[in-house]
Parts: structure tokens; sequence; C-alpha cells
């Protein structure tokens, strides 16, 4: 009898487990389309920027990791470097209100002009609708889309997981290679690590 | 060496604590030191177990309400601690060794770590040439870096220095104490009865364990990072042979993993190392 039921709670389980969204978008996939607002109340839709390389950069300035990459100017330097050559560049923040790095839009474009940031646009998703569409679980998280709209990479922006700034220099930064490498027409080496950082504060 | 002559040897003298987080160092001059939520204790173990021939150093990490540091593999965010050691000459420490840990987080982010109190345990090695007898005096000293975090992270960092001998019989049996639970804590190698195999089908693992008790709960923490999606439900299934546990491939990783090695957790609290070959269909 106990195995009876024991069974039929797997089933159970296991059903739940199916039925959740559990298929995040992986490397290769199609990148999901999605709408959101920025900082100047201006809406943009993935799906235009379709021909062009897109960089997707989970934000939260309050958290260390962020911090790490932002006071040591190193997120900065990649903006800038990259929207140069035309890749469009989307800090995304996924905190919801009353959360940590949860942002009113004026204060936000304080903070970019603060930190000298570069930025195409930084969209505003205080109700995690783009973070859970693409499984952002850290900040920092970066993921890079190709001019085909396939996702070429997803994960950390480098391998040296801490808080410390000293080891930005040493560190070897996935998303400089992942880039350099796409827009030569190689295969990106690296296209998936473990994303360092604070966890996406979402809604409860 | 001789365990009698280094237990006599390895009463702890005094204690040095300073474990403060980076706000408070920022805000000194503010003349207040705001809540680090972690302080840490170097330790030592004056007995270690019979047949141990290793003295046993330890960070005592006291945590706030609510607030965590992270095990080995820290899961879907977070850091574990780093511990660097200096020791004198001769001296070796040897790996962490990780109480099991808990699942922290909710919803799509899972972690892997530790509240309330957590004992990292290290190993150390005296040189054979070390002269007891003679009692000099030695000092450890542990750098640790880590981050503590509950709805936020603040890292934080340790400069800690134990002076050996030790005076303080009182002391020392207390941290003895600390040594014996922790102990008890630390995943026992899987019984030599049990037999453990992994099979991946599709997007999930199966590890199954033929011999294992009847039990109403199952919890596997992988060792490595990428290898399990971490907040996805963990399916328990039993029958006469033993337990199966499905877990699902993480999306990170290009494919299911040749090894799974990681601990299980039966019914909450009885923890064991497992690894096993993965099977892929």
């Amino acid at each position: 009898m106990k195995r009876y039921f024991a069974t039929i709670l797997g089933f159970a389980f296991l059903l739940a487990a199916l039925l959740s969204p559990a298929w995040a978008v992986r490397i290769g996939d199609k990148a999901p389309d999605f709408t959101a607002t920025d900082t100047n109340g201006q809406s943009h839709k993935l799906s235009e920027y379709a021909g062009k390389f897109v960089v997707l950069e989970w934000h939260n300035r309050g958290c260390p990791y962020t911090q790490k990459h932002y006071t040591s100017g190193n997120m900065e330097r990649l903006q800038r470097e990259w929207t140069a050559k035309g890749v469009i560049w989307l800090t995304v923040i996924s905190s919801a209100p009353g959360k940590q790095g949860y942002v009113t839009a004026a204060d936000e474009n304080s903070y970019v002009k603060e930190m000298k940031a570069a930025p195409t646009a930084v969209l505003l998703d205080p109700t995690g609708a783009v973070g859970h569409l693409y499984d952002a679980k850290t900040t920092p998280q970066m993921i890079i889309i190709n001019p085909q709209g396939v996702m070429i990479y997803d994960g950390a922006i480098d391998d040296k997981a801490t808080t410390d700034t000293a080891d930005i220099s040493g560190a070897k930064n996935y998303v400089q290679q992942a880039l350099e490498e796409a827009t030569s027409g190689k295969a990106v080496s690296v296209a998936s690590t473990r994303p360092y950082g604070c966890s996406v504060k979402y809604p409860d | 060496m001789p365990l009698a002559r280094a237990a006599k040897y390895f009463v702890v003298r005094t204690l040095l604590l300073a474990a403060f987080g980076l706000p408070a160092l920022l805000s000194a001059a503010a003349g207040q030191s705001p809540p680090s939520h972690a302080t840490i204790e170097l330790i030592a173990d004056l007995t270690p177990p019979a047949g141990n021939p290793r003295l046993q150093a330890g960070l005592l990490f006291h945590l706030d309400p609510g607030w965590h540091i992270y095990w080995q593999n820290a899961g879907d965010s977070g850091e574990p601690p780093k511990i660097t050691w200096n020791l004198p000459a001769g001296f070796i420490a040897g790996p962490i060794e990780w109480p099991a840990p808990k699942r922290l987080g909710s919803g799509s982010i899972i972690d892997y770590g530790y509240e309330d109190q957590v004992l990292l345990m290290a190993p150390i090695r005296a040189p054979m040439s070390f002269d007891y007898e003679g009692r000099p005096n030695v000092q450890f000293v542990a750098d640790v870096k880590y981050v503590v975090c509950r709805e936020i992270c603040i890292p934080g960092k340790a400069h800690l220095a134990l002076a050996l001998p030790l005076t303080n019989d009182a002391q020392a049996r207390e941290w003895h104490e600390e040594f014996e639970q922790a102990r008890k804590e630390i995943p026992k190698l899987a019984p030599a009865s049990w037999k453990i195999s992994a099979r991946a089908a599709q997007n999930n693992l199966v590890l199954s364990i033929a011999g294992a008790p009847q039990t109403k709960s199952a919890t596997f923490f992988p060792q490595a990072a990428s290898i399990i999606e971490n907040s996805a439900p963990q399916v328990l299934a039993t029958d006469r042979a033993g337990i199966h546990l499905t877990l699902k491939v993480s999306d990170q990783a290009a494919g299911p993993p040749t090894r799974l090695k990681g601990v299980v957790v039966l019914d909450g609290s009885l923890a064991y190392q497992i690894a096993a070959p993965v099977v892929s269909k």
C-alpha cells in the first residue's frame, strides 16, 4: 500500500516537474522575443534588432559583484567598445519594487551618467518578465544574441567569480572573447558558463 | 606523530578574533560599524579523533538569523568562502571538510550553503621534526574571504590568528565539542552494501541507490557547478530494491555528465558522499 502511494506521489511530482516552465533557452536556440521599456520611456522589441549582435546584461547596482565591474570601469569599457562596433547593449534591471537594485528611470539615468556607462539602453523589468524568459539567475549575467537571433553566449562576465576588482585584469573575459570570435565569423569557444553574482531580485 | 604528545601540545593559548565586512571598513570614519552579519573564530581541536594523525583547525562561522554562507558548490548564486593559510614552516593545511549543506533560496534560484553556525574544518599536519615537548610557540594564521547573504550580499574579509599552546582548558574542551558536532555533519562514505548508479535519459539524470533504506525524502547536492538544474524539483521514487532520484540536467551543460559526484541527504539529515559513472541511453 505504502509503495503504491509512493509511486503515485512520484508520478504526481514528475507531472508537476514536466508542466513547470523548466525548459529555459539554451545555447543555439532562437532567443525569445520580448518588449520592454527603457529609462527614457522608449519601447524596445528584441526582434527590431535582427541583423545586429545584442548583449543583455543583468544589473543590480547594490550587488557587490556588479559593483566590482562598475567601480572598476570594466563593464563600461566593454559597453563603449562594443556599442562603437554596432553591438546593441541592453542593460536589464529585473529587481522587483522594494528589492535591492530596483530603481526609478530618473535615478538610473543619473547612475548611467555618473558611472559613465554606455549601454544602448537600460530596460526596466520590475515584473521580472524578461528575466524569467531568459532564466536570468544572477547579476551580472551576460547573454549574447547573434544577428540571426540565436543565443550564442549565456553566463558569467569572466572566469574569476569574486567581488574583488583586483581579479579583473587577470581574468578571461568571456563576453570580450565571445564577441571577438563571433564578429569575426568564428564559433564561440566558450558558450555557456555558470554566471556568478547575487541572485536576481524577482518578485516573491 | 605521537597523538598523546600532539594532544598535550596543541592546547590553544590565545585567540585573536577579527572579522569585519567591507561596509564596516568603509564607515570606520563614521565611528559606527554596520553589522557584518557574520563573525568568525579560528579554533583548533585539542584531541583529534583516535587514529587521526593530523590536528584539525577550523573556521567557526556565527551567522545572524536568515543570513547564509555557501557550500563548495554555491549553486545558482553566491560563492564559497576562500581560506588562505599562513602556517609555520613545515606545517601543511589540507582541504576544507564541508558539512552537508542546506538548500537555500526559492523559485528559479537555488543555492547551497549554511545558516546559523557552521564549522569548516581543515586538517593541519605538523612536520615530523616538530618538538612538542619543548612547547614552542607557533601561530596559525587564516585569511578568509567570503560573502554572507540574505536579501542582499555583503562581502567580508577576516584575518585570524591562533597562537599555540593554549592554557585555557575550558576553552579547549568547548572547542573540541564544536569539532565533534561538526564531524557528525560531514557526509559519510556510502555503505559498501549500496549499489549506486546513474543514467541519463533525455534531459534527466536518474540516480539509483539499491540497498538504500526506505526514505521519505532525498536531496542530491552536486559537487560541481553546471551539472544539474539546481532549481528543478528532484523527484523521488522508491521500490523494493531502493530509491531513484530524478534530476534535471543543467541548461549550462552541453549534455549529461560522465560522472555524478556529490552528496545525497536522506530523510533530511542522513548525508552520504556518492559518486557514480553516468550511463547514457
